[in-house]
């Protein structure tokens, strides 16, 4: 064997021009097989891994909806409540339920001076979630719990009276804030503040707040240059503190109730938070919902969270809450799964059939050159050669071929990307979710590309392979 | 011993076809030196690629040490090639890319690793051959660079590098100015008396069918002639011989 393979080198080093010529298009289709899939897996990962978690379903209440073509008849719909939470979480795969409740009551968030310059003041959206979901987010400086300020009773003039990071000194909760009845008077904001007017002031707990990573993205990507504010660090933004007004609208007085003001503050960022608005944790919600809107709110969720045990286990478990009764939400995250799917799909296609027309020219050139060598193989042959000896050397040298024209080609694509990427950088504005690297060229991939170099080389090769081994020693040494 | 029956071999292009050889029966004992000689067309070539188990494309029996030629496969036929017989050819046949050396033990990379040489023993061996041959100075030149006769020298070596017991040669003078070619059928000689290999050689040129103990005659695919001389020594024997092996 060892002897072939001296042979295989003399005859690539001999040759080596044909050869080049000949892997030109294999180095080609490789690189762009290898560049698109490494695109698309690197989009695909940012897309499914930071946009769309895809490890986790958003289970709503089923819309029983009768669909008659034009006439939709509403039939109403089945609520998610603690029962429901239970029964999802006992399909298999499941590791986590948490209720998320949407925040109903019109609020209004601001602050943030020392960020922007100007105090922003901004409609809030709000949705409120079981801390549980989100504990590992949350810095360790900061807690992510509902607090009862009810109780709220330590006398205080200054927040370092209060000592914890989330305690500041404040004013006590006001009487309608007590009771879900609350207050029924239709005053507007001003006046609530007023009837409010402070006792003397009391330790209270901020009320926690999280954003989501999308938020921060849009913001940096689109709204920030838009408005020419800052760049956002979401480091920088943790523990910024904010006023909350629930119950008070920029767009419509609140209806009937008095506004309750209370002191927010952000304390992490999750995946799991709403991408536009805030997310508080639930029981915030559930009191400000009953409080404010309809005393059984409590008790129903909007959705809930199931956390599935793996990406692959997503569609059962999906199959497993319609069986249930209930729907899942549409995050968006199959459509972009299957648009990748496709766009890798083709790419790597249109690459494959460039490769595989450039097996044809290496097939080609192999004829070629058998037909130069033909003199050549019947010397080997007349020493001791024998069908199955030319057959490996004709093969052997095309795998080499293949093999350094995939690793030329996938240097290449890596070049190309490691340019693409820099271009990015430097020259195209940031967009939400810019990602440092557009590409992600897995162990497999690289393996993948060169085998496949490999293999169409290889596979151009045994036509003619087979015609150097049929090769009649005798003819082609005595020229007749 | 090399033992030919009935051999017939007929070529075909398509719609005609030439009977190149009609019944040869012929029969080589072990380091005999035969001379081959005939018009040409009458089949040497032929014959010769019959004998050294380049073509087994022909009906009739050839015999080697008792094996069937026609009854061996490829593998064990390259084999046969590789290790028994050493072929040299009027054109020399030396591969351009590769130095003399590398031109030498090329038969080396061909033997499957069982029972071969090393390639280190490849090595010494070609270095050996090269020096017999009065080469060594050219192991490394390419074969471009030499002469006709440095080059057929080149090519004896390669065919004597596994030791092989039986050398078939077609017209190894032939492109050989008269120097050159005594330089070669010296060494032919010596190679047939001193280390008793068998020759079979295809030659035109007189001097060397003189200094064979042996010259078959073949004409239009017949062996018509069947003479043993042993040019300083009995012409009897061989006579006698003659009549066995017919
Ligand atoms: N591959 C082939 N296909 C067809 N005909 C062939 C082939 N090889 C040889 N012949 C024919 O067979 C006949 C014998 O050829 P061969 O080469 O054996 O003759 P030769 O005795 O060696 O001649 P020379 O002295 O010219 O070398 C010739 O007529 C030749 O044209
Ligand atoms: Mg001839």
């Amino acid at each position: 064997m060892s002897g072939l393979t001296q042979l295989i080198r003399k005859d690539l080093r001999h040759h080596r021009r044909h050869f080049i010529l000949a892997s030109i298009g294999i180095v080609v289709g490789i690189a762009a097989f290898a560049f698109f899939l490494a695109l698309g897996s690197g989009v695909r990962s940012v897309v499914l891994g930071e946009i769309f978690p895809l490890d986790k379903l958003e289970v709503i209440p089923r819309s029983t909806d009768v669909d008659l073509g034009p006439l939709r008849v509403g039939m109403g719909k089945d609520t998610l409540n603690d029962e429901a939470a239970k029964k999802l979480g006992e399909i298999e795969h499941v590791t986590g339920v948490y209720p998320k409740m949407k925040l109903t009551v019109p609020s209004i968030a601001a602050g943030g001076k020392e960020l922007f310059g100007n105090a922003m003041r901004t409609e809030m959206v709000a949705d409120g979630i079981d801390p549980k979901l989100v504990a590992e987010d949350i810095d360790s400086k900061y807690a992510f719990a509902y607090f009862d300020d009810r109780e709220a009773t330590k006398a205080c003039k200054t927040d370092a009276d209060c000592g914890e990071t989330m305690l500041y000194c404040g004013d006590p909760l006001p009487a309608h804030a007590m009771t879900a009845d609350g207050a029924t008077a239709g005053e507007d904001e001003p006046a609530a503040e007023v009837a409010d007017a402070p006792k003397g002031k009391v330790c209270r707990h901020y009320v926690p707040v999280i954003a989501s990573n999308h938020l921060v993205e849009i913001y940096n990507g689109t709204i920030r240059r838009a408005h020419s504010l800052p760049k956002l660090n979401p480091n920088f933004v943790l523990g910024l503190k904010f006023d909350l007004r629930v119950g008070a609208s920029m767009v419509r007085a609140s209806k009937r109730k008095k506004v309750i003001t209370e002191r927010g503050r952000l304390v992490g960022f999750s995946d799991r938070a709403i991408s536009l608005g805030l997310t508080l944790p639930l029981g915030y919600v559930s009191r400000y919902n009953v409080l404010f809107d309809d005393p059984n709110a409590a008790k129903t969720f909007h959705s809930i969270i199931v956390d599935v045990d793996a990406k692959d286990n997503v569609a059962g478990v999906a199959k497993g809450v319609e069986d249930a009764g209930f729907d899942v939400a549409d995050s968006g995250a199959e459509q972009a799964a299957m648009l990748i799917a496709v766009f890798m799909m083709v790419f790597g296609f249109v690459s494959i059939v460039i490769v595989g027309i450039a097996a044809i020219n290496i097939m080609h050139v192999f004829f070629m050159l058998i037909y130069e060598r033909q003199r050549e193989i019947g010397i080997m042959r007349a020493v001791g050669a024998s069908r199955a000896n030319i057959r490996t050397i004709i093969l052997g040298e095309a795998a080499v071929v293949g093999a350094l024209a995939g690793v030329v080609g996938v240097g290449l694509s890596m070049l190309a990307a490691y340019g693409f990427d820099l271009v990015s950088a430097k020259y195209i504005p940031d967009f939400p979710y810019k990602p440092d690297t557009y590409f992600e060229f897995s162990p497999l991939l690289l393996a993948t590309s060169v085998g496949f170099a490999i293999g169409f080389c290889v596979l151009g090769a045994v036509l003619p392979a087979r015609r150097a081994a049929k090769l009649d020693p005798a003819v082609v040494l005595t020229g007749q | 011993m090399i033992r030919l029956s009935g051999v017939h071999k007929t070529y075909r292009t398509g719609q005609t076809s030439l009977e190149v050889l009609k019944g040869v029966d012929l029969e080589i004992g072990d380091g005999e030196f035969v001379s081959i000689i005939g018009r040409s067309g009458s089949g040497k070539t032929t014959l010769l690629n019959i004998i050294g188990g380049l073509d087994s494309d022909y009906t009739g029996k050839v015999e080697v040490e008792g094996r069937k030629l026609s009854e061996m496969s490829d593998r064990d036929l390259s084999r046969y090639r590789n290790r028994h017989i050493g072929f040299v050819f009027q054109s020399f046949h030396l591969l351009g890319h590769m130095t003399c050396l590398e031109n030498v033990i090329l038969p080396s990379l061909f033997n499957g690793g069982d029972g071969g040489l090393s390639e280190k023993q490849a090595q010494d061996r070609g270095l050996e051959l090269l020096a017999q041959m009065d080469l060594a100075d050219k192991a490394h030149a390419r074969p471009i660079h030499l002469s006709g006769g440095q080059k057929q020298r080149i090519a004896i070596a390669r065919a004597l590098l596994h030791k092989p017991e039986l050398l078939i040669c077609d017209e190894p003078t032939g492109n050989l100015d008269r120097d050159s070619g005594d330089a070669i059928l010296k060494l032919f000689s010596q190679l047939n008396e001193r280390d008793g290999i068998t020759l079979i050689i295809v030659t035109h040129d007189d001097i060397i069918a003189e200094a064979a103990a042996r010259v078959v005659r073949i004409v239009e695919g017949n062996v018509v002639e069947d003479r043993r001389s042993e040019p300083n020594k009995n012409v009897d024997t061989s006579t006698s011989q003659r009549e066995e092996s017919a």
